[in-house]
């Protein structure tokens, strides 16, 4: 190989590779405010979700054991009474990679709201734990256009609601949920495990646990200073 | 606690969670050379140390260079840039040192950069928040030997059955890649048993 | 005729995924729902079209022995783009299709044609030829994805198709890729060699 090769070779990957960056670099500039619209949006929706009724006052990120904690503070009056509630950020490693979530608790740990923020788990099995149950047809949507039957909320996610986060959260095996189960798991503050993926059920409950503690913590260490 | 959470990525990406037969990555390679085993043995143990390197430099670069400088959005093409030279590099300096190793592993090495489940260890590698812990590089490097040693696993098993079905009765239609994929079906069937398995 | 040939040929004769067997692991992973395949073909078709009209254009100037740096620089560029409209208009989809995203630098087909194609051919032609292919991928991905949806979600774009009924969970899960695609290569190679036969009884 000549000298002159290297060197026009070396020119060319050299302006192809400034091309390519400057043309990214104005991609993400464009991108960049959608993109945080969007988060900002879905984190907002989300409190909304599990703090139902309450307004957001702050948002405060601590550390605690060695590891960043998020968690939010939320009032509502309620007949002249001033009532508190936390939001807070729980993860934990499910089977595919990490469960984010946000838990949402009034001050006696029972759970007001609770959802999935991001999860890879597997499609059929853990995904199923975002799963809304639809009874919305093919045929419902785009022939008789009967959108009656339609549900948001994810059943997995919804049988946490009015849970005790104080205790731990038993899991039972009693196959597909369905809305009569609701009364008799409450009692035994457990949720009914998705089938056949018992890993994910396992790390969402552990998650909130784990969460709880340390809401507990940044909130001791908050009356401390 | 350490040693815990390192065996069970070990486990997980051998078995539970095959980078091959679960996650479904590296299929182009897991096809192609599964046709004999001894090329099969070949190709394992690159993608073992590839990997194993790949998910090294690319933690470091992610962490030391694209998140200083805030171009964590560069990422795909940093990896993929820093797998690319180093192939190479190993390439080279295996042609150096040992001239057997090179005439065992020489033809497979240019194979790998575009074998998916390189890019996709070093990808995963982020997504499962290594990143923020405490020992993060080395979660990533077992994470990435675990994956390579998965590879190898079924890709040896397939060149074992490979083997058999060339002498066996397959009709005609079926032959080649339409029996290949019935027979990684029936292996990512098996394979799905180990989900759910405890680990501790 | 030519220029007609020149898109076809990627939907039917030289299809990536059942004949050339290119591009393999997206095809299997992401075709659990019929919008995730669209999406994904239309995100591959975008790179595939991109790249193969830079690489085309530039041809003449790229010295040979440092070809393949500068083609997956392009075409990992090009996945950036698509990486960040993606999270940034449809972040659903983003979340769905996941880390198949940035692999598409590495799916076979795009550093396949240009390496085939677009480094020998004219802009035009390299524009039919990614075209053709992004079809053709499509097309395969769509059936993949459908037969998958069906059998093991009982749904057609996210609708149920019968309600109350069970359905095969398997058939999203990595086993169904395995035999969904193994079936439908085994469908192409009857219908070859009927074809085959056909032509040598006439």
């Amino acid at each position: 190989m000549k000298a002159a090769d290297i060197v026009k070779a070396t020119i060319i990957i050299t302006i192809i590779g400034f091309i390519s960056a400057f043309s990214l670099s104005f991609v993400k500039k464009i991108t960049q405010e959608p993109i945080a619209k969007q988060e900002q949006e879905k984190k907002l929706a989300a409190l909304a979700m599990v703090l139902p009724g309450y307004t957001i006052e702050q948002e405060k990120t601590v550390r605690i054991d060695n590891m960043p904690f998020t968690y939010w503070v939320a009032i509502k009056n309620e007949n002249n009474v001033v009532k508190k509630a936390w939001a807070f950020l729980a993860e934990k490693k499910g089977y595919g990679g990490p469960i984010q979530s946000i838990v949402g608790v009034d001050e006696s740990n029972v759970i007001l709201g609770f959802t999935i923020l991001s999860q890879n788990e597997t499609p059929g099995l853990g995904a199923r734990c975002v799963e809304v149950v639809s009874n919305e047809t093919f045929i419902d949507h785009f022939i008789t256009k009967n959108i009656t039957n339609k549900e948001e909320v994810s059943w997995f996610q919804e049988q946490f609601v009015g849970l005790n986060a104080g205790t731990p959260i038993a899991i039972q095996k009693k196959g597909d949920w369905h809305k009569e189960m609701k009364q008799e798991l409450i009692q035994h503050n457990a949720i009914t495990a998705i089938t056949g993926a018992t890993i994910t059920t396992k790390a969402v409950t552990q998650s909130i646990e784990e969460g709880i503690q340390k809401l507990h913590k940044a909130l001791t260490l908050q009356e401390v200073q | 606690m350490e040693i815990k959470i390192l065996f069970t990525i070990l486990i997980s990406t051998i078995f539970i969670n095959n980078y091959v037969l679960s996650r479904i990555l590296g299929i182009c390679p897991y096809l192609g050379v599964s046709k004999k085993l001894d090329s099969a043995v070949g190709m394992g143990l690159a993608v073992i140390f590839v990997m194993t390197m790949a998910s090294f430099f690319t933690f470091i670069i992610y962490k030391f260079v694209l998140i200083p400088f805030h171009i964590e959005y560069l990422r795909t093409i940093a990896f993929i840039i820093v797998i690319a030279s180093l192939v190479q590099l190993v390439e080279m300096v295996i042609e150096k040192i040992s001239p057997a190793l090179y005439q065992a592993l020489g033809i497979f090495l240019p194979l790998i950069t575009t074998n998916c489940a390189v890019l996709g260890v070093a990808v995963l590698n982020i997504d499962s928040g290594f990143i923020t812990q405490e020992f993060g590089l080395l979660n990533s490097v077992v994470q990435g030997f675990g994956a390579g040693v998965g590879f190898t696993l079924a890709l040896l098993l397939m060149a074992g059955i490979r083997e058999r079905l060339e002498i066996a009765m397959v009709p005609e239609n079926l032959k080649g890649l339409p029996i290949t994929f019935i027979t990684a079906g029936l292996m990512a069937m098996a394979f799905l048993g180990f989900s759910g398995m405890k680990i501790f | 005729m030519d220029y007609f040939k020149e898109f076809f040929k990627g939907v039917w004769q030289k299809n990536p995924i059942l004949v050339l067997g290119i591009g393999m692991c997206p095809t299997l992973a992401v075709t659990t729902s019929a919008s995730n395949a669209i999406w994904m073909a239309t995100a591959t078709t975008f790179v595939l079209l991109g790249s193969n009209i830079l690489v085309s254009t530039i041809r003449t100037i790229v010295p040979s022995h440092v070809r393949i740096p500068i083609f997956i620089t392009i075409i990992a560029s090009f996945v950036i783009i698509v990486e960040l409209t993606l999270k940034a208009f449809q972040p659903d989809v983003y979340k769905a299709l996941g880390i198949f995203i940035p692999l598409i630098v590495v799916n076979c087909i795009i550093l396949g044609r240009a390496e085939e194609f677009a480094s020998k051919n004219s802009v035009v032609h390299s524009i039919l030829d990614a075209l053709g292919m992004g079809v053709g991928f499509g097309l395969t991905l769509f059936i993949l994805a459908t037969a998958r949806e069906i059998l093991g979600a009982n749904k057609f774009f996210g609708y149920t198709l019968i309600p109350g009924m069970k359905p095969a969970i398997l058939m999203i899960l990595a086993p169904g890729a395995f035999f969904t695609l193994g079936l439908l290569l085994w469908a192409m190679n009857v219908i070859k060699s009927r074809k085959a036969r056909f032509k040598r009884t006439e």
